[in-house]
């Protein structure tokens, strides 16, 4: 009993701990996830996910539109919401977006736009993200450089 | 030996035993202490170290923000001035760096955008860092992946080189009058095509050197010392 006692502030000290721990891993805005695991999808492209892959898919889905365009009419996809980028982790819209059973489509007409959001999410620990790919190859060069054969540096410079 | 003495020497045995008893109750509880420290470390979700560090409001609020943005106009002044208070990092792969890349830039594949040898040089308090790929997409992933890091003074070139390609490589006038701004405008493209052509024509023995070569013939035109 008196050992007990004598263990007080060391139990006290360890229940603040706990205390602490406990309420900064329930904030929501703290990030949870390894870096890492983001890397590794955008490096597979394992986030991206095409309409013909979407529709195929045997799970529930919804397409979350954070764009400041409409989905595209040849899309035909019924089951989306808007939902604005800037306000995409407002307490309601955050309450939507992890009450969606299933895989959660991200889709905007500005890639940056989704990229920036896919990335937020999934270190927030969100699973089954994905980005909507229309088929656009963004990070292909378009442009052929051409070099200019005559280039040297002039003798007097070298 | 006397009552006394012996007294004494009971009274200094006591002693000696609660000075072991307190110390072994310290020992006690900081290993109680530690131990429960432990546990709570153990199970924590996450390791700091490989996590983000801003607040998730606070990163998309900075992401929603059009300041993370430098133009292809504005990158292309900067090398044209070579700037020292910003660095260009293109994200692209190694092959297509070698291609091509805006003059002074640094090649870090988004691969090894964690690699901690490259930490010092995208963790730069003073120097704007300025992100580029193809396109815009990987861009933006890096610099979202390095301010979440909590790296500030990250920039996007918007566009990526695609754009800086439309723009400043394949830019054309075909009006009949031209605004002191155009002009300025024009001649800034101009000069960064002109650089852009010449350093990614050079054999890469002689990039480095390109630029005191340059440094060099403008000194000679200002009428300064060689």
């Amino acid at each position: 009993m008196n050992q007990l006692k004598n263990l007080k502030i060391v139990v006290l000290v360890l229940v603040v701990l706990l205390i602490l721990v406990i309420v900064r891993n329930s904030n929501q805005h703290i990030f949870k996830q390894e870096v890492k695991t983001a890397l590794e999808a955008v490096k597979n492209n394992s986030n991206l996910i095409s309409p013909e892959q979407l529709l195929q898919l045997k799970s529930k889905w919804l397409v979350v539109n954070i764009g400041a365009d409409n989905l595209p009419d040849s899309l035909r996809i019924e089951n989306s919401i808007r939902l604005p980028f800037e306000n995409l982790l407002d307490r309601a819209n955050r309450k939507i977006l992890e009450e969606v059973e299933g895989d959660l489509i991200l889709y905007s007409s500005d890639e940056a736009t989704a990229s920036k959001a896919w990335i937020i999410l999934n270190q927030l620990g969100f699973e089954n993200i994905f980005i909507l790919n229309l088929g656009d190859k963004p990070e292909e060069l378009k442009y052929k450089f051409q070099p200019d054969t005559t280039a040297r540096l002039e003798q007097d410079s070298i | 030996m006397t009552i006394f003495s012996r007294a004494k020497i009971s009274l200094g045995k006591n002693k000696d035993i609660h000075i072991k008893q307190i110390k072994m109750d310290a020992r006690i509880k900081y290993s109680i202490l530690l131990i429960g420290v432990g546990i709570i470390l153990a199970f924590l979700p996450f390791n700091a170290a490989q996590t983000f560090q801003l607040k998730a409001d606070e990163l998309l609020s900075l992401s929603g923000s059009g300041d993370m943005y430098f133009s292809v106009d504005q990158v292309a002044r900067f090398v044209n001035n070579e700037d020292s208070t910003i660095q260009i990092i293109d994200i692209r792969s190694a092959e297509q760096f070698r291609e091509c890349n805006i003059p002074g830039s640094v090649n870090i594949p988004f691969s090894e955008l964690l690699n901690p040898l490259w930490e010092p040089t995208l963790n730069q308090k003073e120097i704007k860092t300025i992100f580029y790929g193809n396109g815009n997409q990987t861009a933006n992933y890096a610099w979202t992946i390095v301010t979440g890091m909590g790296y500030s003074n990250s920039y996007v070139m918007k566009g990526g080189l695609n754009e800086w390609f439309k723009t400043v490589m394949l830019s054309q006038y075909s009006g009949e009058k031209i605004t002191p701004a155009e002009n300025a405008r024009f001649e800034n493209r101009l000069n960064a095509r002109k650089i852009f052509t010449q350093i990614n024509s050079l054999p890469d023995s002689l990039k480095t050197r390109f630029f005191d070569a340059k440094r060099l013939t403008q000194s000679k035109l200002d009428g300064g010392c060689e």
